[in-house]
């Protein structure tokens, strides 16, 4: 059995996610009631009371290798029902900054994730709003799979459900300018 | 009864029906709505998945135009925007720095006095069930509903402070003050997965099954829902779940401000029926509707 030392080094993961989202990791207790109601838990190699545990040792590498970040879906059901009032989504979403701001550089299994992320704001930034077709075309093609959910679009194009050009919302300029002056702030910090 | 109305580009692209119905049903109720000036994204999943920040910053700013215009109540019908501007004066209630930085890079800067809405919680707010059942103009007497509220109007229960988070009753109370029936069954709140429908079309397709089959199982003749993102995954993908699982549903998704549309009397062109992907024609013929 692989002996694991809790170190000043081990805590230095969750001290980091401490300070950025305000949420104290070693709070769990293993009740393992995230993992349970967990909808996506089944694709996750680490689940989420695992990725807990794995935050409280310092497992950084295990953490991001796994990819759970990318698998949560944000659906706040451990939130919901954590004992002890832990913020697992904000814990994730505080790791996930790390990963989008490259402050930490791990291997991913998902990395069309953060790759979706990242066009769904840039088109965000260029619209004002987001653009349904625009977002699924460039997606499809990023994945080297261009026809993927073509079978739904007949009957979307033919319903009326597709609207094949972006709409451009009067905020724009000034949301551009809203998301530059964030990027300087947080460029600072 | 006035509202600042956010839209949502949902509403605004593929899910225009649940636009129709909506500004419909307000209409026939007296509730009056205008839309948000220059409103932009919410920024959804993925400005939280970046950015804290940036999170907060980006639906501050449609909070912002609302508050300059002199609203002190919004609704957004989106489950996304709903959630992500409830999520932003949360923390502009709560964290003081955070409001301070906000206040720096919005323009024209945001209080924090617009209190965010979602349709289900107006209606029974500002009508209420006693009212809602009196202007019934047509009984749809047989038909069962299956409402599906899905992750975002109840959780995390701090943050939207509606209804109960685990096995919720809104909707339900709602379609039965119109004499629907409504059922009893355990997936009202279980994930779609609509955040990785770009990316993870399988992960989409096993939870919309799940929540689909369990739906028929329960006798439903049509799920009600109560977000555009939430229906796109139940109604559009039942070919892929038909494809992959081998069981075909044929099951309509209708929003629930489309049902109070057709009770109300409206014509089905005027609630957008037609873009519905699964078809209500078989489950509505008997009550003289499409």
């Amino acid at each position: 059995m692989v002996r694991i030392q809790l170190t000043e080094d081990s805590q230095k993961l969750s001290r980091e996610i401490q300070a950025l989202t305000g949420e104290n990791v070693n709070l769990c207790y293993q009740c393992r009631k995230c993992s349970v109601g967990c909808p996506a838990a089944y694709e996750m190699s680490l689940k989420p009371h695992e990725m807990m545990r794995a935050l409280q040792l310092g497992l950084a590498e295990e953490v991001f290798h796994s990819g759970t970040i990318w698998m949560c879906l944000s659906c706040e059901t451990c939130n919901t029902r954590c004992p002890q009032d832990i913020d697992i989504v904000r814990v994730i979403d505080g790791l996930r900054e790390l990963v989008m701001s490259g402050r930490v550089d791990y291997f991913n299994p998902y990395p069309e994730i953060p790759a979706m992320h990242r066009l769904f704001l840039k088109l965000v930034e260029r619209y004002g709003r987001i653009y349904e077709m625009g977002l699924a075309f460039i997606m499809n093609l990023k994945m080297v799979d261009p026809f993927k959910d073509i079978d739904m679009a007949w009957p979307m194009l033919t319903k009326g459900r597709l609207k094949l050009m972006p709409h451009m919302s009067g905020g724009v300029k000034e949301l551009r300018r809203v998301v530059s002056k964030i990027r300087e702030l947080e460029g600072e910090s | 009864m006035r509202y600042a109305y956010f839209p949502g580009c949902s509403l605004s692209a593929s899910a225009q029906d649940y636009d129709m119905s909506f500004r419909w049903v307000c209409r026939y109720l007296g509730i009056e709505l205008q839309e948000v000036r220059d409103w932009v994204c919410c920024g959804a999943s993925s400005a939280h998945a970046t950015s804290h920040l940036l999170s907060v910053a980006i639906p501050a700013i449609s909070l912002s135009h609302a508050e300059q215009d002199g609203f002190d109540r919004l609704v957004a019908p989106c489950l996304a925007c709903l959630s992500r501007m409830k999520a932003a004066n949360e923390r502009f209630e709560t964290d003081r720095a955070l409001r301070k930085k906000i206040n720096e890079v919005l323009e024209g800067g945001y209080r924090g006095t617009v209190k965010v809405f979602h349709p289900l919680e107006v209606l029974l707010n500002d009508v209420g069930v006693d009212s809602l059942g009196e202007k019934v103009a047509k009984r749809l007497p047989g038909l069962r509903v299956a409402c599906y509220y899905g992750c975002a109007l109840t959780r995390p229960p701090k943050v939207c402070r509606f209804d109960t988070p685990e096995y919720p009753m809104s909707m339900d109370g709602i379609l039965r003050s119109v004499g629907l029936e409504t059922l009893d069954w355990a997936y009202k709140t279980e994930c779609c997965g609509v955040s990785m429908t770009l990316t993870r079309a399988d992960v989409v397709v096993h939870l919309s099954h799940k929540i689909v089959r369990a739906a028929k199982e329960v006798g439903a003749d049509v799920i009600a829902v109560c977000c555009p993102l939430c229906q796109a995954n139940l109604d559009t993908r039942q070919g892929q779940i038909a494809e992959q699982y081998g069981e075909r549903f044929d099951i309509p998704v209708l929003y629930f401000t489309q049902l109070l549309g057709i009770v109300y009397g409206a014509y089905s062109g005027e609630l957008g029926l037609r873009r519905l992907i699964v078809s209500p024609q078989r489950a509505l013929e008997n009550y003289g509707i499409l």
